[in-house]
């Protein structure tokens, strides 16, 4: 098949850039990546990618794609081609080029190094010298964290990284998680508060972008807010971002409803909030600050108050109470309808079911 | 030079950081230079398992580890060094399982283990299916945690020789350009295998075999060249690995009737046979037209959804991906693969080559622990035990001697012959030279092999070298030039052909992966129960061989 | 056939924290708008807030227990769709649902615990969907195209979808999340231009501007910025969270830059209503920071 790419080639040395064209011919099969080795093959091979495995494991080729970062292994050209369209493809976003589609994963490392990504476990060896036994059950928590390859496609697409370069960001409060929610791992009051730090876990806008562009079911955003339940359910609150979240607790249980009005200073603390009178009043005159009294209160507000008692008591605080759903969620990615056997077996194309050779064959 | 080390490790995967965490906690300062980033490393694509007699899952014991890895290679593993591998297994899965691997668990929380091929036991402990890529970030982190400095993105080209030792390694710095000489009392080669010898292989294409190359070009001998194994179930065209922990998890394997045809070749075992059995197995049945374009079926449908899900998560996401096939519904089209070099340099059981200061571990070793055909789930543990003690061996060997000199001839030479690729303007695109090497590897020395195929490959390789002397590097430039080291890589390639060719030719019988249907179809112990060993005089290769050392495990027939 | 004659669908109508509060404007004008549109909403009275990803993150199990007690209430209207108005309720309830839906244990131990509180038990019948999908397709989509009839012709519209109505996708799963329309097919279908510009599927910044004000401009200026480059006269979005930020914080981004903006910010039901001709006293632009009327008044025909 003919493919069409564009790609921005780009030199650090000479700070050239430029979007240059390619038509290559590709086998059906191709990805992104097999079309790039094309490019370079045949056509210039001053191009700059990184890649190894090909088989979405080693976490090289992460780019972009029409702005969206994939890793090129990934990614199957066949329908690309077919519908026509020429894609840019592109450096990851939120880290410096170095050349054409390679970055410098410095910045990427140093935050992954800053969140001690080694375990520091409450042993020095189990007692019988053999594994320390845990549960499957318990190493499910950081099931979805060890999973990460590190390709940078999170990073590359973090809104709050491109704001604050220096928020520690998704790839690195996943690695994070992986030891907070390791039942083996001594240090988690040490590292919850470090990643509470200024540029930590109460950065993360909450865009999603992570979750959307991980290529290996991650959801680093979903580690984050772990952590933030592992933080809080610690009594690492002090944080303006922790106050936000224990304040919109605070208001469910006591009228249902947020008590916008008084978020301002329940997380920012009275002083702050008082800086922020101009801004207030400018809200005020067009009702945007309504009075907290007499308060909007739900009705049977009760439940919910008597739910939260109730749900404390039933250890599923913390990083649990995200993983609890997380078997449900990932029934939304594997796509199968639960059939049987003989209806799989049945179904119109399939396959020859399997039999020995002393069988007679089913036809 | 730009520094030195007591000792340094060339490549970064499981073998390499194994080696290179354990010179540290030895007490030396050691360094690794890698040409990808440490968690880039062919290792995390391992899936399977890692095999050691943990008797989690039933009763085991190292011995029979042993006899199983004995018997898996046909009789050419050397016996001590199997032994070493099985009885450190155990220790050695367990100060993984204690720095922070991830393992899958038992119901009672021990490491789980599953059935694999030519096993006598649940033997391969794992994490779902992508077991190496656990280990490669657990090492990782136990790698940070010692901050052991890494030359990342550093090609390692030349072996530094003076005064009979290895003082070093010549390196082209792949991100900022330029050569750059890291001397070193003790070199431990860690480098992988050459699977990119091969078009449809389960390796990177970071696999091409740059240590046995560069031991090669030092005048060190390779082991056992000839013995490439072919994984039974990879994926068309590109040979993408489909885990053997499916056939673990009970998977069959079809032909285009549906026929478990292993029935015909492997009665006991069936589809958990030893890998050569199953790829022969498979090859026939392609050939004798049954199977479906030029594939059999590997068929997990009957295992379910949820243990599909639950167990082999990625397996599923690599056949969705790469062919639009989910194995819940329907049978993964299945063909052997190039996967995994059981030769090598040839080293001692602690990883010590014949060359002082020089060791070499993981895939680019021969020790041998695998001889003829490796068993499922016994390269990670030679990576992880080999690891060990190269890299405790070496750093004994660093902290008792001090000097280090690099003589100045060493980066001048690789000078001269870096302008001499980098000046030339005109010629070839290595490209093709790459690729006809591959596709003729494959059609002439693959899963079956024949006396006429072999000496054709012989002299389609000699002309291949010939082009090589002409291939363009078209980029001139500094940073990130990977078609600089994609040339070098390949000439590295056919330095290993030229080996493999020379080896397969004169083992005139069939033994685990070398398979002569035509003119040799049986073992030949009288013969051949010996290693081949290659070396390069006055740049030829030259064979000679070496008895296999056996200590308890007579040579019986060999049957699953 | 217009569009009164058909019978209304019934659907429960969540409106969440802020069209209850500094967002009332939103809530009347989907009120006016509704049965316009066939949809009769009925309102959820004995039900809270989801948490706004913030007890999420914070008591992820409560935060569970409260959306199911909103889907539970919401099964108990006899409806088989609950209406949301924003993003954020989307997300969080899509995503409780789903939770329930897929694991029958979390359901059980989920319903013994409302039953306890004296609440009703869910049975999962309920589908989440947003104001915005159920009018940029189907019979809400012909409903729209009739009841537009005042248009918006020659205004140039900045769709601003923000984050939590497109990802993750598996989750909201309406439209491809780097390639929405939805937005585009309702100015259009009102007679606008909908223009384009990057930043519009990107986030306002506002979960954390109280926590991390400056990092939350640094997002938020994006699409103000680029919409108002691209021609934008205002900007629509599904969301009051999006629109708070916008809007409000919109004065603060010219304190700290030192330039204008002033781009009006219209909730989705006030672009549709204006299109359709609602009122002053529904659509309430005066409680607006940045105010709607002189771009809107360029519309008279």
């Amino acid at each position: 098949m003919k493919v069409a790419l564009k790609i921005w080639r780009y030199d650090s040395a000479t700070g050239d850039r430029a979007l240059k064209e390619y038509e290559i011919e590709a086998p059906e099969w191709a990805t992104l990546l097999d079309c790039l080795d094309i490019v370079k093959d045949r056509h210039d091979g001053s191009l700059a990618y990184r890649k190894s495995c090909r088989m979405m494991i080693c976490g090289s080729c992460g780019m972009r794609m029409d702005g969206a970062a994939v890793l090129a292994c990934k990614t199957r050209m066949y329908d690309i081609a077919e519908a026509g369209h020429i894609p840019v493809v592109s450096a990851m976003g939120n880290l410096p080029i170095r050349k054409d589609l390679v970055v410098d994963m410095e910045p990427f490392w140093a935050k992954f190094m800053a969140m001690k990504p080694w375990l520091q476990p409450g042993y020095e060896r189990p007692e019988d010298g053999r594994e320390y036994p845990i549960s499957q059950e318990r190493m499910n928590v950081v099931h979805k964290e060890s999973l990460c390859i590190n390709c940078g496609c999170c990073v590359s697409e973090c809104n709050a990284m491109e704001s604050d370069p220096e928020f520690l960001g998704p790839q690195a409060l996943a690695k994070g998680m992986r030891f907070v929610g390791d039942p083996r791992d001594a240090a988690t009051i040490e590292r919850l508060e470090a990643y509470n730090s200024e540029h930590g876990i109460w950065d993360c806008t909450r865009c999603f972008f992570c979750n959307e562009r991980c290529p290996k079911g991650v959801d680093p955003r979903d580690a984050i807010a772990k952590l933030g339940a592992e933080s809080v359910a610690q009594g690492i609150d002090r944080d303006m971002g922790a106050k936000h979240a224990k304040w919109f607790v605070k208001s469910a249980e006591t009228t249902g409803w947020l008590r916008e009005t008084e978020l301002v200073p329940k997380t920012q603390g009275v002083v702050s909030a008082i800086k922020q009178t101009k801004f207030a009043l400018g809200l005020a005159l067009h009702g945007k600050v309504p009075p907290p009294f007499p308060p909007h209160v739900a009705r049977n507000v009760n439940e919910a108050r008597n739910l939260r008692k109730l749900v404390r008591e039933q250890d599923r605080q913390g990083a649990l109470g995200h993983v609890q759903g997380e078997h449900a969620l990932a029934k939304l990615d594997h796509g199968h309808a639960g059939e049987s056997l003989e209806e799989i077996y049945d179904r119109p194309g399939a396959a020859p079911r399997p039999w020995l050779p002393e069988e007679a064959p089913q036809k | 030079m730009i520094a030195k080390h007591d000792v340094l490790v060339v490549g970064a995967g499981c073998a390499g950081m194994r080696a290179a965490i354990e010179a540290f906690d030895a007490g030396a300062d050691v360094a690794m230079i890698s040409k990808i980033h440490p968690t880039r490393s062919h290792s995390g694509a391992a899936e399977g398992g890692i095999n050691a007699a943990l008797g989690n899952a039933s009763e085991d014991d190292p011995e029979i580890h042993a006899f199983d890895t004995v018997k898996g290679s046909d009789y050419l593993g050397d016996q001590d060094g199997i032994q070493i591998l099985c009885d450190e297994a155990p220790g050695d899965v367990y100060q993984l399982e204690n720095w922070g691997a991830v393992f899958s668990r038992t119901e009672d929380g021990r490491i789980a283990q599953r059935p694999f091929g030519a096993a006598g036991a649940p033997r391969t402990a794992y994490a779902a299916d992508i077991t190496g890529h656990v280990l490669v970030q657990v090492l990782w982190e136990q790698v940070c945690k010692r901050d052991i400095p890494t030359y990342e993105e550093f090609f390692a080209w030349q072996l530094v020789l003076n005064e009979d030792r290895c003082q070093g390694v010549v390196c082209w710095d792949l991100l900022n350009g330029g050569l750059k000489t890291i001397g070193a009392k003790t070199v431990i080669l860690a480098t992988g295998g050459a699977g990119r010898l091969y078009t449809g292989t389960t390796n990177a294409y970071s696999c091409t075999g740059d240590g046995m190359a560069m031991a090669l070009r030092a005048g060190l001998p390779l082991k056992d060249m000839e013995m490439m194994q072919f994984h039974p179930t990879t994926l068309a065209p590109t040979g993408v690995l489909i885990t053997e922990g499916c056939r673990g998890e009970g998977a069959y394997l079809l032909n285009k009737d549906g026929e478990r045809f292993l029935k015909r070749y492997a009665p006991n075992t069936m589809e958990l046979a030893s890998r050569d059995v199953i790829s022969r197995a498979e090859q026939m049945e392609i050939d004798g037209g049954r199977g479906v374009d030029g594939n059999v079926l590997l068929d997990l449908r009957h295992l379910g959804a949820e243990r599909i899900i639950e167990r082999l998560p990625g397996s599923r996401e690599l056949a969705m991906t790469f062919l639009g096939v989910d194995p819940i519904y329907d049978p993964i089209p299945v063909r052997p693969g190039a996967h995994y070099h059981m030769g090598g340099v040839a080293t001692d059981v602690w990883g010590q080559t014949e060359l002082t200061g020089l060791y070499a571990a993981g895939e680019c070793a021969c020790v041998s622990v695998h001889g003829a055909n490796r068993l499922g789930g016994n390269a990670l543990m030679e990576t992880i035990t080999y690891g060990k003690r190269s890299g405790r061996h070496a750093a004994d060997w660093a902290l008792s001697h001090t000097t280090v000199e690099v003589p100045e001839s060493a980066e001048r030479d690789a000078e001269r012959e870096l302008s001499a690729l980098l000046d030339r303007t005109d010629g070839e695109r290595p490209w093709s030279i790459r690729d006809e090497l591959a596709s003729t590897m494959h059609e002439n020395f693959g899963v079956f092999r024949r006396e006429r195929q072999m000496e054709e490959q012989g002299r389609i390789v000699a002309g291949l070298r010939e082009r090589y002397q002409r291939a363009l590097v078209e980029d001139k430039g500094e940073v990130f030039n990977s078609d600089l080291t994609g040339t070098i890589e390949l000439g590295f390639l056919l330095d290993l052909a030229e080996c493999m060719v020379v080896a397969g030719i004169e083992r005139k019988e069939s033994r685990g992966a070398h398979a002569r249907p035509d003119d040799y179809p049986v073992r030949d112990d009288e013969n051949f129960m010996k290693h081949t060993i290659v070396r390069l005089v006055d740049g030829a290769p030259q064979l000679s061989w070496e008895p296999v050392r056996m200590t308890k495990w007579q040579p019986q027939e060999r049957k699953y | 056939m217009s569009a009164t004659e058909t019978p209304l669908k019934r659907v429960a109508y969540y409106k969440g924290c802020l069209a209850s509060l500094s967002a009332k404007e939103l809530d009347t004008s989907t009120q006016a708008l509704a049965p316009q549109l066939g949809l009769e909403l009925v309102e959820l009275e004995s039900v809270t807030c989801c948490g706004a990803g913030d007890i999420h993150e914070a008591e992820p199990d409560y935060y569970l227990h409260l959306n199911a007690r909103i889907l539970t209430y919401a099964e108990a209207t006899g409806a088989d769709m609950l209406l949301t108005v924003c993003n954020v309720c989307t997300l969080n309830l899509r995503q409780a649902n789903y939770m329930l839906q897929g694991d029958s244990d979390l359901l059980a131990r989920v319903n013994e615990n409302l039953v306890t509180v004296g609440a009703p038990a869910y049975s999962g019948g309920v589908e989440v969907r947003h104001l915005l999908w159920e009018i940029a397709e189907g019979p809400g989509y012909e409903k729209l195209k009739q009841v537009a009839h005042r248009g918006l012709k020659g205004l140039k519209v900045a769709p601003f979808y923000g984050c939590q109505i497109l990802r993750p996708s598996k989750i909201l799963g309406f439209e491809d999340p780097d390639r929405p329309w939805s937005l585009e097919r309702i100015i259009e279908a009102c007679g606008g231009e909908a223009i384009d510009y990057p930043a519009k599927i990107k986030c306002c910044g506002f979960p954390i501007i109280q926590a991390r004000e400056e990092t939350a401009m640094g997002e938020l200026i994006q699409p103000v910025e680029q919409a108002l480059e691209a021609g934008a006269d205002v900007m629509v979005t599904p969301c009051p969270l999006c629109h708070l930020s916008l809007d409000a914080w919109q004065s603060k981004l010219e304190t700290s830059t030192g330039r204008t903006f002033q781009l009006p910010i219209l909730h989705l039901a006030q672009l549709v209503g204006v299109a359709a001709g609602l009122e002053e006293a529904e659509l309430k632009f005066k409680r607006h920071i940045v105010d709607p009327r002189p771009a809107l008044e360029r519309l008279e025909v």
